[in-house]
C-alpha cells in the first residue's frame, strides 16, 4: 500500500472578524471599540489522496472549500490539526514543497494584466527554473490542446474570460507540478470553454501522472472528472467516496421539468401531493419523482396535463445538498448502509 | 411636486452622501491619520526642529523679521491652513473613473460632481474639527500668538474660500483619469510645486525678490502665505488674493465641466 | 551558492524587463513621473539654499555641506524609487485583493518575490542629473580620492538600511486589514531622514538614531565623509544593518503566519 499524497487529520481553521453597525453613530463607535466575531471556517475535517486520484471537492458558498485549498497550499496556517502533503507540512512553505505544487484560483488571475501571456509564462519559467527544451515543448503542447495559439501574445487583460482561464491553467501547468488544486475553475465560464477546459484537465491527467483537487459548485465538472467526491457543508466534511454511490444517496430520484400551455393549480389534491417547485405564474413545475416511477408518472401528468415541453436531469448539486443539510440523517443511513 | 419638495429632496440627498462619507473616511483609523495628519504634523515636526537648530546657535538672530517664536507662529498657521485649504486629494475620484463606475453615476438620480462635492465637505468637516481641536490644544499650551477674533474669523473664512479653488484643482487632476491610468503623479506634482509656491515650506519673504514679484501673479502665494498674513494680523492683500482666487476658481470649474464633457463622450462611446 | 545567485539575477532581469514593458505603454505616466522627480529635487534643494541666503549655518554645517548631504539622501531617494518604491504600494495593493497569494507560492524567497518585482524605468532617466548634482556638492566639500572611492558603497549601504526599516515596517500589513496606511508612514520616515540629525534634539534624536533608526541613513556615511573623525555613526550604521536583517528575518515568518489571506 503506497503511502497517501496528501494526509489530513482533524484540520480546522477559525477567522475573526469584526462587526461594526451601521450609519455614523456605528462608526463613530466602532472607531473607539470593536466586537470580534469568530467563525470557524474548517472544522475538523480529515481525508486522505493517493497519488494519480482526481478528487471533486464540493460545497455551498462560504462552506470551507477555498480555506481548504489554501491551507493545503501553505499559503495559511490552519488553527489546529495535521497536514502532510508531498511529506511535507505544506505551511512551512519549503522550497521544494512549493515546486512540486500548482494552485489556479478561478477567482483570481495570477498573470500579469499588462504584458501578454508568453511574458508571464517566460517569466514563470525563470522562477520554476524549468530548462529551456521542457518549457517549449510544454507551451507547444498545451497551447495545442487548448487551441490559444495564437494568443499567446496578446496582453492578457485584452483577452476574454475563457481565455484567460486556459492561460491560467497552462501557467500554472509549466512546472510539471505533482500535485494541482484547481479552486472553481470553470466558474463564470460559458458552457463551451467549460467544456474545452475539463476536457484539457482530463487529457493532462492522462498523460502525467499527477493528483488533482477540484473545488466547484457545478455538478456537471465533478461528473466529468472525479472519481471521487468530497461533500463541505460549513466547513465539515459530510460525504467522501465514490461518485456513483453519493448519486445514490437521494434513492435515485429524477429532476423532471414540465412546462404547460396554460396556468395549473398547485393547490389541487393532485399537485399537492407531489409537492413541486412551481414558477411564479404556475405554467412551470420541478418535480423530484424516483426513477422506477419514471415513466408512469410522467406518462400521467402527459395525458391528464397541457403539457408543452418537459426534461428530465439528474438532481441538481444544489438541490442534493439542501436536501442533505435539512435532512443529514441521510448521509448517515447511506454511510451505515455501507458498514453492513 | 413643487420646487418646495425638489429643493428638500436634493438637499437629503446631499445629507446622505456627507454622512456615508464621514464613515468611510473614518474606516480605517490608521490609515485616516497616517495619509491625511500625519504627513502634515510630521512636515511641522521637521520645520520646528530645523528653526530650533538655526535660532539655537544665537539667541538674538531675527531673519526678515521672523524671530524663533514668530517663525514658529508662522509654521503653527502653514498647518493648520495646509489642514483646511489643502487636505483633499480626489483619488476617489479618480478610481470612480479608472473602474469604471461612473456609470452607476450616470443612472443615479444624483450627479457625478454632486456627489464628489458633498463628499469633500464631509471631509472639510473633519478637517476642521481636526484643526479646531489642534488649534485649542496649542492655544492651551500659550504657544499661538492669536491675532484677534475678527482677524481670526476673516482667516478662517478665506482659508475656506481656498479650499474651494484646492477642491476645484484636485477635481480637474481627477478627471484626467479618463486619460490618465495614474492621476496620482498630477496630483503629487501640484502638491510638490504648490508647497514650494505657496511658502508652505518656509515663509516667502525669505525668498528671493524676483520670484516672489513672478509668484505674485500666481495664485500659490494666495493660498498660504496670505492667509498666514491674515492670521498674523495684516489684512492688505485680502482682496487682491480674494479677486485672484475667484477668477482662479472660476476658470478650472470651467476647464473640469469641458473636460468632463468629453470625458464623459469619450467614456459612453466606448461603451464601457 | 553562486547558482543561487545565479538563478536570482536571471528571475531579477525578467522583472525588470516585464516593469519596462509595462511602465513603457503608458507613456504619459512615464513623462509626468520624470517632470514631478524634478520637480521634487529643485524644490528641496530650493528651499535649502534660500534659508542658506540668510543664515551661514545650520549646526555645524555651511551651505555646501547642507547640500552635499541633500543631494546624498535626494540619489539614495531616486535609487529607491527606482527599485523599490512601487512593490511597495503593489504590496499592500496584494494583501488586500489577496493576490499575495499566488506570490508567496512562487518558489523563491517571497521578500524578493514581494519587494523586487516592480522596476521602474523612468526614474533612471533623472539619476544622471541628480549624481551631476552629488558629484558638484561632493567637489566643493572637497572630497579626497578615498571619499570618492567609498561613495558608492556608502550609498548602497544607506539604501540598505531604508530599505530594511521598510520591509520591517511593512510586515505590519499582514496583520492591518488595509495596509495603505504604512506607506504613508514610510514617506513620512524618508522626510523626517531628509535633514541630518543634528537638527533634531535629545530624547527624539536618540529614538530615530536607534529605535527607528532612520537618521543614520544619511548622517551616518556623510559626517564620516566630511570628517574622519566622526565615524561613530557610521559603525552604528553597520552594526544596526546586522542587527535588523535578523529581525526582518523573524517578523517576516511570523507574518507570513498570520496572513489570513482575502476570501474569494
Amino acid at each position: 500500500m503506497t503511502t497517501p499524497l496528501i494526509t489530513a487529520q482533524g484540520l480546522t481553521k477559525q477567522f475573526v472578524s469584526y462587526k461594526k453597525n451601521p450609519g455614523v453613530m456605528g462608526s463613530f463607535t466602532s472607531f473607539f471599540k470593536r466586537n470580534p466575531v469568530i467563525k470557524d471556517a474548517v472544522k475538523d475535517f480529515s481525508f486522505s489522496v493517493a497519488k494519480g486520484e482526481i478528487v471533486g471537492l464540493l460545497g455551498p458558498n462560504g462552506a470551507g472549500k477555498t480555506t481548504l485549498m489554501k491551507m493545503f497550499t501553505g499559503i495559511i496556517v490552519p488553527s489546529d490539526g495535521e497536514l502532510k502533503i508531498l511529506g511535507s507540512n505544506p505551511w512551512e512553505r519549503d522550497k521544494n514543497f512549493r515546486k512540486r505544487i500548482a494552485l489556479v484560483m478561478g477567482q483570481k488571475s495570477q498573470l500579469w494584466w499588462d504584458i501578454p501571456a508568453m511574458d508571464s509564462f517566460l517569466l514563470l519559467q525563470k522562477y520554476y527554473e524549468v530548462s529551456d527544451k521542457n518549457f517549449e515543448a510544454r507551451i507547444e503542447k498545451m497551447s495545442e490542446l487548448l487551441g490559444v495559439k495564437d494568443l499567446l501574445h496578446i496582453h492578457v487583460r485584452k483577452l476574454s474570460l475563457g481565455e484567460r482561464m486556459k492561460m491560467e491553467l497552462m501557467a500554472s501547468l509549466l512546472h510539471n507540478p505533482e500535485v494541482i488544486f484547481l479552486d472553481e475553475p470553470t466558474i463564470g465560464l460559458d458552457l463551451v470553454a467549460q467544456e474545452n477546459i475539463r476536457k484539457f484537465i482530463l487529457e493532462y491527467h492522462r498523460e502525467n501522472e499527477c493528483c488533482i483537487i477540484i473545488t466547484s459548485h457545478y455538478m456537471q465538472d465533478v461528473q466529468a472528472l472525479c472519481d471521487r467526491l468530497v461533500l463541505i457543508f460549513d466547513g465539515k466534511k459530510g460525504y467522501d467516496g465514490p461518485l456513483s454511490r453519493f448519486e445514490d444517496i437521494l434513492g435515485n430520484e429524477k429532476n423532471v421539468t414540465f412546462n404547460f400551455s396554460s396556468p395549473q393549480e398547485p393547490e389541487s389534491e393532485f399537485w399537492h401531493s407531489l409537492n413541486g417547485e412551481w414558477s411564479k405564474n404556475n405554467t412551470q413545475v420541478d418535480l423530484r419523482i424516483p426513477e422506477e416511477k419514471l415513466r408512469e408518472s410522467s406518462a400521467h401528468i402527459i395525458t391528464t396535463f397541457p403539457v408543452e415541453d418537459f426534461a428530465t436531469d439528474k438532481l441538481p448539486i444544489e438541490r442534493v445538498m439542501k436536501e442533505l443539510m435539512n435532512n443529514p440523517k441521510l448521509l448517515r443511513e447511506q454511510q451505515s448502509s455501507e458498514t453492513l | 411636486m413643487t420646487t418646495g419638495d425638489a429643493i428638500k429632496n436634493n438637499f437629503s440627498k446631499w445629507w446622505i452622501t456627507i454622512q456615508i462619507s464621514w464613515v468611510k473616511h473614518t474606516a480605517y483609523r490608521l490609515n485616516f491619520f497616517l495619509q491625511i495628519i500625519g504627513p502634515a504634523l510630521v512636515f511641522f515636526f521637521v520645520k520646528y526642529n530645523l528653526w530650533s537648530a538655526i535660532y539655537g546657535a544665537d539667541d538674538s538672530l531675527v531673519i526678515k523679521g521672523f524671530n524663533f517664536e514668530g517663525m514658529i507662529n508662522y509654521h503653527i498657521w502653514a498647518f493648520v491652513v495646509g489642514l483646511v485649504a489643502q487636505g483633499h486629494g480626489s483619488w476617489n475620484l479618480a478610481e470612480d473613473i479608472r473602474l469604471g463606475r461612473i456609470s452607476s453615476y450616470l443612472i443615479y438620480p444624483f450627479n457625478f460632481w454632486e456627489f464628489h462635492t458633498a463628499s469633500w465637505l464631509s471631509f472639510q468637516t473633519i478637517q476642521m474639527f481636526i484643526a479646531a481641536i489642534t488649534l485649542g490644544v496649542i492655544a492651551f499650551f500659550d504657544l499661538l500668538q492669536f491675532p484677534g477674533w475678527n482677524f481670526f474669523l476673516i482667516g478662517v473664512a478665506y482659508t475656506l474660500f481656498i479650499s474651494l479653488f484646492w477642491f476645484a484643482l484636485q477635481y480637474l487632476t481627477g478627471v484626467m483619469a479618463f486619460w490618465l491610468e495614474e492621476t496620482w503623479i498630477l496630483r503629487v506634482m501640484l502638491s510638490v510645486v504648490s508647497y514650494f509656491l505657496s511658502g508652505a515650506i518656509i515663509p516667502l519673504d525669505l525668498y528671493p525678490d524676483w520670484l516672489v514679484n513672478i509668484l505674485n501673479y500666481t495664485p500659490f502665494p494666495y493660498l498660504v502665505y496670505y492667509p498666514i498674513k491674515i492670521f498674523s494680523g495684516e489684512t492688505s492683500s485680502l482682496g487682491l488674493g480674494l479677486i485672484i482666487i475667484s477668477i482662479w476658481t472660476v476658470v478650472i470649474a470651467l476647464i473640469n465641466h469641458l473636460v468632463w464633457k468629453k470625458g464623459i463622450k469619450l467614456y459612453t462611446a466606448a461603451g464601457m | 551558492m553562486m547558482e543561487k545567485v545565479g538563478h536570482y539575477w536571471d528571475v531579477y532581469k525578467k522583472f525588470v524587463s516585464t516593469s519596462v514593458s509595462v511602465e513603457t505603454s503608458f507613456r504619459t505616466s512615464f513623462i509626468l513621473l520624470i517632470f514631478m522627480d524634478l520637480f521634487f529635487f529643485f524644490s528641496s534643494v530650493g528651499s535649502v539654499s534660500f534659508i542658506y541666503d540668510h543664515v551661514a549655518n545650520i549646526g555645524p554645517w555651511q551651505k555646501d555641506q547642507l547640500l552635499f548631504f541633500l543631494t546624498f539622501m535626494l540619489m539614495i531617494d531616486n535609487l529607491h524609487m527606482m527599485i523599490f518604491s512601487q512593490s511597495f504600494w503593489e504590496f499592500s495593493f496584494n494583501i488586500k485583493s489577496g493576490q499575495l497569494d499566488y506570490v508567496i507560492l512562487k518558489p523563491m524567497n517571497t521578500i524578493f518575490s514581494v519587494f523586487f518585482r516592480h522596476f521602474r524605468a523612468s526614474s533612471l532617466f533623472n539619476t544622471p542629473l541628480f549624481l551631476g548634482f552629488l558629484i558638484h556638492y561632493g567637489i566643493k566639500v572637497n572630497l579626497s580620492l578615498f571619499d570618492w572611492l567609498m561613495m558608492p558603497l556608502f550609498l548602497i549601504l544607506s539604501l540598505v538600511l531604508l530599505i530594511l526599516i521598510e520591509f520591517i515596517l511593512s510586515t505590519s500589513m499582514f496583520w492591518l486589514t488595509d495596509g495603505i496606511g504604512i506607506n504613508f508612514l514610510r514617506m513620512q520616515m524618508q522626510q523626517l531622514a531628509r535633514w541630518p540629525n543634528f537638527i533634531y534634539q535629545g530624547f527624539i534624536r536618540k529614538v530615530l538614531t536607534v529605535l527607528l533608526p532612520v537618521l543614520l541613513i544619511g548622517s551616518g556615511p556623510v559626517h564620516f565623509l566630511l570628517d574622519k573623525n566622526q565615524w561613530q555613526l557610521l559603525a552604528t550604521m553597520v552594526l544596526v544593518i546586522f542587527v535588523l536583517v535578523i529581525i526582518l528575518n523573524w517578523i517576516w515568518k511570523v507574518g507570513l503566519r498570520n496572513y489570513d489571506s482575502a476570501s474569494s
